[in-house]
């Protein structure tokens, strides 16, 4: 058991230091979503303007409304984009210790989508306390819940991106999956537009992705109010962690080397 | 006890069988190789040994356990050198031994112990704050090797452990493999296609090729087999036929031929032969324009015990590859 928490503490340390080792992808990481709130959001807002935007926007403005969607996309992007790095792992051969390792594969996976987590985290928080002065109606109280909303979304998606990466073989593959999986999942989670007035197969679709429940639970607790109750959406959240951690597992337990 | 033991085990891939019903056997404190062209099966071999594959037939037993009923127990005894580089680049050397470390279960203490021994070891301890991205290729293989060693393992296996490396650090590589049995009492067994590399480090050595070992001995008796050097002798003198039967009748060649003006010899020991050939030219007055030898390579050795040269062999392996690409997709 003990050699098990090891394992996972360990893979959590390895990822903590590859993040701080990598300044320019964390400068990367922090600029995209800056880019998005500064020029999508201050350039929807001059359109959006008086009640009719704010009746659009669950009461209100639209750059309060993006504000927590940002917040949610750059825990997304940071937690699935450093899962499907796994690739990397492969390709390089960091992979192949951990495959010959004694320690338990399921604790090391585990462990490397907690650390990933942490990483998304952490870059979800420097995005919202970046992004306050813009969005003038957050409420500081709700800092902690979105936090670790911020937590469970990156440990899900880390874990997608994980499952994915074990499953495709080829470096190639890693545009395809950003353009056909993350894009899609990213357009479809409410953090740019409200999801209720979309044509009924996106809202489908919008309801069978996790990244939407976050970005409700995000808004709920940064400005008040959101679409759906906060606890369906922590239980549909803390249910695609274990499925997607589950999945990623189950794939490296098997896992034999090329 | 023996350290490795191997009966019938058989991987396939598709129609090809990469290994075929290999069987043998490795002494503790041996070290053992395993020689042959690319795509013999070497690294297939190893991976079912490290309990990366699981065999299709056949079985093997490691530090006396069953690769197929043990594998977790066997893995805590065995230290592994992948033919590709396995660390991780963006961290340092040290980072990359403590998580070696801790994920093989060491004691903190003397983990931090251990890692100083053996970066002090490969020569590392200086470079052991730099990111292993900055590492030269030698560096990274002395990293690996030290890393593999970590937990104290019985059992060391390096897959092709110079493979791209530049003939000083190769040597310095073998200095290393050499002094890890001498430290440690490791049983080391690696494959390699350099005849070189076979014949310094391994006391016994297996010929692998199409997945099947066609001898296995000392690397002395696998040349002595050969019949030792080829001594190539340039000459523009007629009377070279004589020279060549006159060295073979007094014994000192077993075989020659003489093609265009070159006459080659089969002798035991080329740098002793030599000054007598030099000698019998001498007296018969035949003037030598250049003279070489030649130690057999793979290429001798697997010529004498396949009758293929590594040339005709190299097909196979181009199908081995495809179908590993074919694999991948």
């Amino acid at each position: 058991m003990s050699e098990a928490v090891d394992a996972f503490n360990i893979m959590v340390y390895r990822q903590l230091k590859r993040f701080v080792r990598a300044k320019s992808r964390l400068f990367g990481s922090i600029v995209n979503p800056l880019i998005w709130m500064v020029f999508f959001g201050l350039g929807w807002s001059s359109l959006f303007k008086g009640s009719m935007a704010k009746a659009l926007f669950g009461g209100y403005s639209y750059l309060d409304f993006l504000a927590p969607g940002v917040v949610m996309m750059t825990v997304f992007m940071g937690g699935f984009i450093s899962g499907v790095t796994v690739l990397w792992d492969k390709e390089f051969g960091f992979l192949k210790e951990l495959l010959v390792a004694p320690a338990s594969r399921t604790a090391g996976m585990a462990g490397r989508a907690f650390g990933d987590a942490l990483v998304a985290t952490i870059q979800g928080a420097l995005i919202l306390a970046a992004i306050i002065p813009l969005a003038r109606d957050i409420n500081p109280g709700g800092i902690p819940v979105t936090l670790a909303a911020a937590l469970l979304t990156g440990f899900a998606f880390t874990s997608l991106g994980i499952t994915i990466a074990l499953k495709i073989s080829s470096m190639e593959g890693f545009h395809i999956i950003v353009n056909f999986i993350m894009m899609p999942l990213l357009f479809l989670s409410g953090a740019f537009f409200p999801i209720d007035p979309l044509p009924e197969w996106m809202k489908v679709l919008a309801y069978l992705n996790p990244l939407t429940y976050s970005v409700d639970l995000a808004r709920i607790s940064m400005l008040g109010s959101g679409s759906m109750n906060p606890l369906i959406d922590t239980v549909v959240l803390a249910a695609s962690s274990l499925i997607l951690i589950g999945s990623a597992a189950l794939l490296f337990r098997e896992a034999t080397i090329d | 006890m023996d350290a490795i033991v191997a009966e019938n085990l058989t991987k396939r891939f598709g129609e090809l069988v990469a290994v075929d019903h290999v069987s043998f056997k490795v002494k503790q404190g041996e070290i053992f190789g395993f020689l042959g062209p690319n795509g013999a099966g070497k690294t297939t071999t190893i991976s079912m040994l490290i309990t990366l594959r699981k065999p299709d037939e056949g079985e093997a037993w490691v530090a006396g356990l069953s690769v197929a009923k043990k594998p977790a127990e066997i893995r805590r005894r065995i230290g592994v050198v992948f033919q590709d580089p396995s660390v991780d680049r963006e961290l340092t050397g040290w980072e990359n031994l403590w998580i070696h470390g801790v994920i093989y279960g060491v004691p903190k203490n003397s983990l931090r112990r251990r890692i100083r021994s053996l970066m002090e070891f490969v020569d590392l301890w200086e470079k052991k704050d730099t990111p292993v991205k900055h590492y030269s290729g030698g560096m990274v293989r002395r990293l690996e090797i030290a890393r593999a060693l970590i937990h104290e393992p019985e059992i060391l296996f390096l897959d092709e452990p110079t493979l791209g490396l530049d003939p000083q650090t190769r040597a310095k590589i073998w200095d290393y493999i050499e002094d890890i049995r001498r430290r440690e009492g490791t049983t080391i067994f690696l494959t390699t296609h350099y005849m070189d590399e076979a014949e310094r480090l391994c006391d016994r050595v297996a010929i692998i090729d199409h997945g099947r070992i066609v001898a296995l001995d000392t690397p002395e008796n696998l040349i002595r087999r050969l019949g030792g050097d080829v001594v190539y002798l340039h000459s523009s003198s007629d009377r070279l036929e004589e020279l060549a039967s006159m060295l073979s009748e007094t014994g000192l060649a077993s075989d020659y031929k003489i093609i265009d003006g070159k006459l080659m010899l089969s002798v035991r020991d080329a740098s002793k032969a030599m000054p007598e050939i030099f000698e019998a030219a001498r007296k018969l007055g035949v003037k030598i324009s250049e003279i070489s030898y030649k130690r057999p390579s793979l290429g001798d050795v697997f010529l004498h015990y396949t009758g293929r040269s590594l040339r005709d062999s190299e097909g196979s392996w181009k199908e081995t590859a495809r179908i590993v690409v074919r694999r991948r997709r």
